[in-house]
């Protein structure tokens, strides 16, 4: 309890820097909003523009004069964000140890090394939970002046249950890297690397036909916003294949941080 | 019972070496100096003995339990100041002396002021704001704060003013004689000569000799330099005498025996200043190798 008490207060600064960003980004997106909100022209224009690069931005699917379309093309860059902010919550609230060198301190107290990667990861767990519900509530505030219906909020409730299964997944690779890593420089910059690759993936995957196949690689893809506003349920293969993920990951994490040297 | 048992311990990193093949037993109560260079790999067997790292091959054991197996176990009763000592910089140090009293399940707050007292520690003040003497104060205090019955210390005194060191020396003796054991790594050989009642020397990772600490010092040299006048070398040709060298009508030597003999020597001259001295840990190696 106190590895993970005092984990909570040294990420509230990292909690308060990612919560203002989504919620500026949130606030901007909402004032771009104003511009395409029920206007049919922009539809026209928007039609005009090449299929290939509104299926790049995963556009095409969405009517962007609806409040559910325009939040359905936002839902990457929740994603996006999100992923980001729980990698790094996981790799570094393991590495810092090392990167600070406090770890010859905090190891040699009589803690088992599994019990500070579960004190430590769910202390990362409650900020993932905090910044889905910022993200939530921050856009209900947000769309208010656009009157939505009971669509949009159920819309919104799915892509933010769809954003915090994608946080645990990127959550769990975080920890691994920070666990597994032992050039803690580098598990960081690992974790941004495999959220750009999966995130190309994802444009990648919609491309073209012949590499669909790599919907199965990104998290991205899991849960695209188009599908889940149509079938209005997060896709219970992709959720397996995400605890399976997560499983994976997190138990490597464990085993690998108790079999390692400590950098030190 | 031996508090700490380490048989051929072994550690590479890599392919560089930590060390190799290290024996040797710590008995309750004792206080063991360990001395070496930089390098030597005195804190990489603290670390194993701690389980921050693991070994190669070979095995330790502490309190009689294997350290790979039973590290958290072993670790509740041991004491540890590191080299350098590096805490959460935001915290305040009473918050950090009580965070890590909480892991002891145990009231250490008594213990806690009566330490922070004794080494003179403002407790209110930020960790990032601490100098470095005093940072390892916080580490002396956190490392004994939990009352326990190994502890280990990793070049304990750098940093340390000398009167600091000295109530250093006296908390450390205090704590030995209500039957802690000690392990004491340090470069200084005078520190571990002042402590100690056996040392094991280490070099290049290798043990070279571990030996009753008074053997050692009658096996040791003494540096002596005599500065005078016209000053014959051949005055101080004695049984015991080494490596004689005159430089700028300085007298440099190495002498091993009774000192009186050297001294006596000396009172027959009009000297003009006279320093006899411990050789530094190199110079003992130098021996040791002959």
């Amino acid at each position: 309890m106190n590895i993970f008490l005092r984990e909570l207060k040294a990420n509230l600064k990292s909690l308060l820097i990612w919560s203002a960003i989504i919620i500026l980004l949130i606030f901007m997106a909402g004032a771009k909003y104003s511009a395409f909100a029920g206007d049919p022209e922009m539809l026209k224009m928007l039609d005009s523009m090449p299929k290939a690069l509104l299926d790049a931005l995963s556009m095409s699917a969405f009517n962007l004069t609806t409040i559910s379309g325009f939040y359905g093309v936002m839902f990457i860059y929740f994603a996006l964000m999100a992923a980001i902010a729980a990698a790094m919550w996981g790799s570094d609230s393991i590495s810092k140890e090392e990167r600070d060198k406090t770890v010859e301190f905090s190891l040699v107290l009589p803690v088992t090394r599994s019990r500070v990667v579960t004190a430590k990861g769910l202390a990362a767990l409650v900020n993932c939970v905090v910044f889905v519900l910022i993200t939530w509530v921050v856009s209900l505030v947000a769309v208010q002046s656009y009157n939505p219906d009971q669509v949009f909020y159920n819309f919104l409730a799915l892509e933010m249950q769809a954003m915090f299964v994608i946080e645990l997944i990127f959550l769990a690779i975080g920890l691994l890297l920070g666990c597994a890593m032992k050039q803690y420089k580098r598990s960081g910059s690992t974790a941004v690397a495999i959220i750009l690759t999966a995130y190309f993936l994802s444009i990648v995957s919609v491309m073209n036909e012949k590499l669909d196949f790599l919907k199965y690689f990104t998290p991205f893809k899991f849960f695209d916003a188009a599908a889940l506003l149509q079938s209005g349920k997060l896709d219970a293969t992709y959720l397996l294949l995400s605890a399976a993920i997560i499983i994976v990951c997190v138990a490597a994490a464990y085993w690998s941080y108790n079999k390692r040297d400590l950098y030190i | 019972m031996s508090i700490i048992e380490v048989t051929n311990l072994t550690k590479f990193y890599g392919k560089s070496r930590g060390i190799v093949d290290v024996s040797f037993s710590e008995e309750e109560g004792e206080i063991f100096g360990f001395i070496g260079p930089n390098g030597a790999g005195k804190s990489t067997t603290i670390r194993l003995l701690l389980s921050l790292i693991h070994p190669t091959s070979g095995s330790a054991k502490v309190f009689g339990k294997d350290v790979v197996t039973h590290g958290p176990e072993i670790r509740r009763d041991i004491g540890y100041l590191p080299s350098e000592v590096f805490y959460y910089e935001g915290m305040k140090v009473i918050e950090l002396l009580k965070y890590s009293a909480s892991f002891y399940g145990k009231d250490c707050t008594e213990r806690l002021h009566e330490l922070s007292e004794y080494m003179e520690l403002e407790l209110n003040r930020r960790i990032s704001d601490l100098s470095y003497g005093n940072k390892k104060k916080v580490g002396i205090v956190q490392g004994l704060l939990h009352s326990p019955k190994l502890l280990f210390l990793d070049e304990p005194t750098s940093g340390l003013d000398p009167l600091m060191q000295r109530k250093f020396f006296d908390l450390i003796r205090k704590e030995n004689a209500r039957g802690v054991t000690v392990f004491f790594s340090s470069h200084i050989l005078g520190e571990v000569q002042r402590l100690c009642n056996r040392v094991g020397i280490i070099r290049e990772g290798k043990i070279v000799e571990i030996s009753d600490i008074r053997t050692l010092q009658q096996n040791n040299y003494k540096k002596v330099n005599v500065t005078a006048d016209g000053l014959n070398p051949a005055t101080f040709d004695l049984p015991g005498v080494n490596n004689l060298q005159t430089e700028d009508g300085t007298l440099h030597f190495f002498f091993k025996g009774d000192i009186n003999a050297v001294l006596q020597k000396i009172s027959t001259i009009q000297v003009a200043d006279v320093t006899i001295e411990e050789p530094t840990l190199e110079e003992i190696f130098m021996h040791y190798y002959e």
